[in-house]
């Protein structure tokens, strides 16, 4: 627990003095400025009598109430979301291990009696917590502003941020096996981004594997889907999660276990073959 | 006593990637550190020194042979609890302060908050950086950044220290007061294993040393042993000495040397130096000062390095 507390301490104390920290808040609170100031609504006897957004006239009609007002650009918001928050997390925590692995800084940290793998696994949730805060706030803040300018306060909002978390620890763990294997920042940042873009361009499996010529390269393409994390599918179901019932049939059918299950599959093979090579390593 | 370092056929290969090419780093080198003892560990690039301290610390595994250190193997964690290290070209994270540092790895060494701030007061103190405990490392001189790795060594009260070049960049003074400070660890219990370039604080700290020589220990002993030249020589200055008093000196079997008004002899055991003193003694010469004559362990780690085969001093043979 005190290797864990003092990992947390020192990534959050490096986030910090680095301007990582103040860079992640202050383009949060940037979007959240933006957000706040996008949205006028005109409501008149707790009635939805106009809204404005970005500056343009939403047309209204008798069925159009606000709370499917707020819905339907919180279920817009959270795509946008999924990506802000997972490409900031990537960008503010792929360095941790790097770092790490430098001569004279992980002689600094192997040397007390810590086992590599709690030391690895430290630094990882430590930088889950620094991603998750960021979640928090950002969905959080953009939550509260609705609920004030609205009076609507849609839970499903809130939670949606645990499935971004969930693709972040994804990710991360990819990041840290790189990290790992490489010991280069700018190696673990990219290739997990092009894991995610990869992952996205995978969602059309069934019309590569059909228009590619050989048999071996559609089963490679179908593997590849299954291993691989479902970087696509969990993003609808983000949007289809804060939707909840009036998300479009194509979209509510990703909010099915098989995404989240072999997405965590990868991210947990992804962190047990670090920490065994994190063991191994000879520094 | 218990050794609390203990290091038996300890051996450590190095493949290439296609493992094609092979370095042996150790082949097969023995020691043994026990508590309170500052042990020096000398060699020159190349000769094995840090990856000796490496495979203590569990920081790489060894081919062949045993490493303990008080008594568990290196290879188990908790061998590590009571070790602190000072790896050469530290770089602790530029972005805390003197405290957070201390907080951040006496916690990671098992210690309670209160604990960690008790003991980095006093260590601050000890290492003359308490005005700079709450500035950041990055504002730090190598020497004031190299005192505050002792500190950070030193931060969980270890029973065992390894120091890589502690006083790299350290001033003359700064030296002194690490010297002071590591002597005081000693004589608290503390076994300390001292990896330096820098024979001259080796000879002025250590109680034993090791030389390495081609990944095996070329000697070890005490300082005394090993800077003890073979066959007695002393420095004798005394007035009058006329050319008569030097023929009878040789005539006893003795070297003699005239070196800048003083005499440097050579003899075979006490009683022979004394058969000398009766004679300069008896022509009617005065003694003013009569002492040893010892090399430096620059000295013997020089002819070390170069010989091929040397024996020194009733310590282990140097091997091809």
């Amino acid at each position: 627990m005190k290797v864990l507390v003092s990992s947390i301490e020192d990534v959050f104390r490096e986030a910090a003095a680095r301007w990582t920290l103040i860079a992640y808040f202050f383009l949060s609170s940037l979007f959240l400025i933006i957000f706040a100031s996008a949205i006028n609504l005109d409501i008149v006897d707790g009635a939805l009598a106009g809204a404005k957004l970005f500056g343009k006239e939403v047309q209204m009609n008798d069925s159009m109430s606000i709370e499917k007002l707020v819905l339907g650009f919180e279920t817009g918001f959270s795509a946008i979301l999924y990506f802000l928050c997972t490409f900031m997390a990537i960008f503010a925590t792929a360095h941790l291990v790097p770092r790490l692995q430098e001569k004279g800084t992980i002689d600094l940290y192997l040397s007390r009696p810590v086992s590599r793998t709690g030391l690895l696994l430290s630094r990882y949730v430590a930088g889950l917590i620094l991603a998750a805060t960021n979640i928090v706030y950002l969905i959080g803040s953009i939550w509260a502003i609705v609920v004030w300018k609205t009076g609507v306060a849609n839970p499903r909002f809130l939670l949606a941020g645990a499935i971004i978390l969930f693709v972040i620890a994804t990710l991360l763990a990819f990041a840290f096996l790189v990290g790992v294997v490489t010991s280069s920042t700018a190696v673990s940042i990219m290739t997990t981004y092009g894991l995610f873009f990869f992952a996205l361009m995978l969602v059309a499996h069934e019309r590569i594997e059909a228009a590619v010529s050989k048999e071996w390269q559609a089963t490679l393409i179908k593997t590849l889907y299954w291993v691989i994390p479902k970087t696509a599918e969990l993003g609808q179901a983000v949007v289809a999660f804060v939707a909840g019932e009036n998300v479009p049939a194509r979209v509510a059918a990703v909010l099915t276990p098989a995404p989240f299950v072999t997405t965590a599959a990868f991210g947990v093979a992804c962190l047990v073959l670090a920490s065994w090579m994190f063991q191994r390593k000879e520094f | 006593m218990t050794s609390v370092i203990e290091v038996a056929g300890l051996r450590k290969t190095f493949a290439s990637r296609l493992g094609k090419a092979r370095i042996t780093a150790l082949d097969g080198i023995d020691f043994s550190v026990q508590p309170g003892e500052l042990f020096g560990l000398l060699g020159p690039n190349g000769a094995g020194k840090t990856t000796t301290v490496k495979i203590l610390l569990g920081l790489t595994r060894a081919t062949e042979g045993s490493a303990r250190v008080c008594g568990l193997p290196v290879g188990d964690p908790e061998s590590r609890r009571t070790v602190g290290y000072l790896p050469e070209g530290h770089r602790i994270p530029s972005y805390l302060t003197a405290n957070q540092a201390l907080a951040i790895f006496g916690r990671m060494s098992g210690m309670d908050k209160k604990a960690v701030q008790q003991r980095s007061g006093e260590l601050l103190e000890k290492v003359r950086l308490t005005p700079w405990a709450d500035i950041r490392i990055k504002k730090f001189s190598k020497g004031m950044t190299q005192r505050l790795g002792i500190a950070c060594a030193l931060v969980h009260a270890p029973d065992v220290l390894l120091l890589d070049e502690p006083t790299d960049g350290v001033d003359p003074v700064g030296r002194r007061e690490i010297r002071d400070l590591l002597r005081e660890e000693a004589r608290g219990g503390t076994a300390i294993l001292l990896n330096s370039h820098l024979l001259s604080e080796i000879e002025l700290t250590c109680d034993r040393v090791a030389v390495l020589r081609g990944g095996r220990v070329a000697v070890q002993g005490t300082i005394e042993e090993l800077t003890r030249r073979k066959g007695a020589q002393y420095k004798m200055v005394a007035t009058p000495v006329d050319e008569s008093l030097v023929a009878s000196f040789r005539e006893s079997g003795a070297g003699v040397e005239r070196v800048n008004g003083h005499m440097l002899v050579s003899v075979d055991d006490l009683q022979h130096l004394n058969t000398l003193v009766d004679r300069l003694r008896a022509s009617g010469g005065v003694l003013s000062e009569l002492s040893p004559v010892r090399s430096t362990l620059e000295d013997v780690f020089v002819d070390l390095v170069r010989a091929s085969d040397v024996m020194v001093g009733g310590t282990e043979e140097v091997q091809p």
